[in-house]
């Protein structure tokens, strides 16, 4: 009879909240360069938001504000105007609204940017991020895990391949960082991410192998450009990893019950 | 079997404290009425007319097609009203108290010894329409044999009494009724409580089972759902442990006990409460004396899956009276076409929605099954055994559109249609 307030955009201004930390350590140490790239990106993805609100009724959402922190924080530097207003539209569009709008879509449309991004501009330069913002993530996972926002599976599971690997020496510091702060900020998105428990254990650890892979035999890419690829594969392969725990935990019930 | 807990949900222990201080007051109402439950349709055949006057117990109406069904005076009283739709079906039927009136006398001769009589007593003393049925959760078909009975004696709504306090000091009571509830069926009965000693749990052929403290461990269709999965093929009852415990004095005794333990909680109230009313109990004379100043509704049942409502519902145990919303929203064209144009809502995945659903559980797909409205997959996550008050703490958290618990509702009855053809 009564209703809670856990919609879609409680859940999206929550997700943001989260994100804060990050979004400020990393304005901070940016400057007024990286005010005004989280301007155009805000302004770009808030454009399409309303194009669909008003050709397709759909209900334009606060996640816009997180696909647009993504791509600023994690898009190549020396990227023109062009490339920016392009990338960011194709993956607003193609990546979100074309699905219904955020909640329907299948991967993150931030990571859909970047790897359009990655692939269709190669040669440009990615950016590095300063150790302080990289200690930014762990408030900001920790309060994703706290509001429940987050999937605390997904990152443990990337968090126990990535440490260990870093220990060993198999990926350098930046890869480290560029991949915790991709974690956060891109992996752990709880509509893209795998849903179910065991699925989203799969998905960290295939988020964090992949990443460990790469620093490991693609030697000349950049921290944050591996670790978007890692984060494009693990967010495709989401769907198929809940799909096997959905199986397994089915093959369990049909065993228990007959 | 071993007992178990499950591991997440809704705390709702301060409605339950707030409760515990309560001094169970007994209040019967000046009127009283039989009401469909939740979703329930039913079609009668009465046996007395307005103006009569009837005994506390006394069949007034038997169910169309199956006339050993009965439906009973909730109180001793004059029938004021009978409204039935068209095709004899019940709206409600309205009595007015009369003092001094007599108890109706059941024979119960043989009922604990053979199943058969059992069944006839449980049909004629309207308990029979107490017991809920998994799959659908109609009252079970007149010649219905469950799989599995589930007695519940845990309840972990918001708000609602400890169903262990409806049945202190009437423990003989319960144990008779529960046991003679094993003889309904070959298979298991299951007796759900949270942790400590429950009469009865010692019984042969009884499964005690722990229920968590959060809610919804305390409702049946988590354990049905876990223990014993609901199949239109092997039905499962489940049974509250109040309803148990009146059998056990029905069989005693020969009637049936006059009150029911009912909760009254909600923002509109000074204080909870805790009554002895009669059943259909009027809900405003029940809350009449606590209730605070102002625009207010009451619901019969939780505020998560209650339903506005005059008088208590069968099933309910407890009323909730809020506070009502005053403020409206402006209507706008533009606005309306935004909330209409894409139903359902979409669901995001959060720790929340895994909550609701009491932990281990795929959650977002089986949301997902629902809205498309794909019966097999939904199946296979065993909606079966679900009921809508199961998905109502989903619907609170999620703030789904359309409620969840009327797309299951849709689901059930679609199945509903396939199996019997209805």
């Amino acid at each position: 009879m009564i209703r809670g307030l856990w919609d879609r955009e409680t859940v999206a201004l929550l997700l943001l909240a989260a994100l804060m930390p990050v979004a400020s350590a990393w304005l901070w140490f940016g400057g007024t360069e990286a005010l005004l790239r989280l301007l155009l990106t805000l302004t770009v993805s808030g454009i399409w938001h309303f194009v669909f609100m008003i050709v397709r009724a759909q209900p334009p959402s606060f996640a816009g504000a997180i696909t647009a922190l993504g791509v600023a924080m994690f898009a190549p530097q020396d990227l023109g105007l062009v490339a920016m207003l392009l990338g960011i539209s194709f993956g607003t569009v193609m990546g979100e609204l074309v699905f219904g709008g955020w909640g329907r879509n299948v991967l993150n449309p931030a990571t859909v940017t970047l790897a359009f991004l990655g692939f269709g501009y190669p040669g440009v330069s990615w950016p590095d991020f300063l150790l302080p913002i990289a200690w930014a993530a762990i408030p900001t996972a920790a309060l994703g895990v706290i509001f429940g926002v987050m999937p605390v599976r997904v990152i443990l599971g990337a968090v126990v391949i990535l440490m260990p690997a870093w220990a060993l020496g198999l990926q350098s510091q930046p890869a480290l960082v560029g991949a915790g702060l991709v974690l956060v900020v891109l992996v752990s998105d709880p509509v893209a991410s795998a849903s179910t428990r065991l699925g989203g254990w799969l998905n960290g650890l295939t988020y964090g192998a992949l990443v460990v892979l790469f620093a490991i035999h693609w030697t000349d890419a950049a921290a944050v450009q591996l670790a978007v690829s890692a984060a494009l594969l693990a967010g495709l392969a989401a769907p198929l990893l809940d799909e096997i725990a959905i199986t397994l935990w089915i093959a369990r019930r049909t065993g228990r019950h007959g | 079997m071993h007992a178990f807990s499950f591991p997440s949900g809704l705390d709702t222990s301060p409605e339950q404290v707030a409760l515990s201080t309560c001094e169970a007051v007994r209040l019967i109402t000046e009127e009283a009425a039989l009401t469909p439950a939740a979703g329930e349709e039913i079609r009668l055949e009465t046996v007395v007319s307005e103006g009569h006057v009837v005994d506390q117990g006394q069949p007034i109406a038997t169910l169309h097609g199956s006339t050993t069904i009965s439906i009973v005076a909730p109180m001793a009283g004059r029938i004021a009203s009978m409204e039935l739709r068209p095709g004899r079906r019940l709206v409600q039927i309205v009595l007015f108290r009369e003092r001094g009136g007599d108890r109706h006398v059941f024979n119960t001769k043989g009922a604990e010894a053979d199943p058969g009589v059992l069944r006839n007593l449980l049909q004629q003393s309207g308990i029979w329409r107490l017991v809920r049925s998994r799959p659908f959760g109609a009252m079970p078909r007149v010649d219905e044999h469950p799989a599995a009975i589930f007695v519940m004696a845990s309840d972990s709504r918001p708000g609602s009494p400890d169903p262990r306090l409806a049945i202190q000091g009437r423990e003989d009571a319960f144990e008779r009724g529960l046991s003679a509830l094993t003889t309904l069926t070959d298979g298991p009965v299951f007796l759900v409580a949270s942790k400590g000693k429950v009469p009865g749990d010692d019984l042969r052929r009884v499964t005690r089972l722990t229920s968590g403290r959060l809610h919804p461990m305390g409702l049946a269709g988590l354990h049905v759902h876990r223990r014993f999965p609901a199949t239109p093929k092997a039905p499962i009852w489940d049974v509250q442990a109040e309803v148990v415990a009146n059998l056990g004095d029905l069989l005693a005794t020969g009637l049936l006990p006059e009150t029911l333990l009912v909760s009254l909680t909600g923002t509109a109230l000074r204080e909870p409460r805790l009554v002895h009313c009669q059943a259909g109990a009027d809900l405003r004379g029940l809350s009449r004396e606590v209730v605070e100043p102002g625009p207010h509704v009451v619901l019969s049942g939780s505020v998560l899956d209650g339903a506005s409502a005059h008088w208590l519902r069968p099933r309910d145990r407890q009323a909730s009276v809020i506070r009502k919303e005053t403020q409206h929203e402006r209507s706008h064209w533009f606005r309306n076409a935004l909330r209409t144009a894409s139903r359902p809502l979409p669901i995001i995945p959060t720790a929340a929605l895994n909550q609701s659903f009491g932990g281990n559980f795929p959650a977002a797909a089986f949301v997902r099954a629902l809205a498309a409205g794909d019966i097999e997959t939904a199946t296979k996550f065993g909606a079966l055994s679900f009921l809508e008050e199961d998905l109502s703490l989903a619907d609170f958290v999620t703030a789904a559109d359309p409620p969840l618990s009327r797309q299951l509702r849709v689901l059930l009855d679609r199945v509903q249609d396939e199996e019997f053809g209805q």
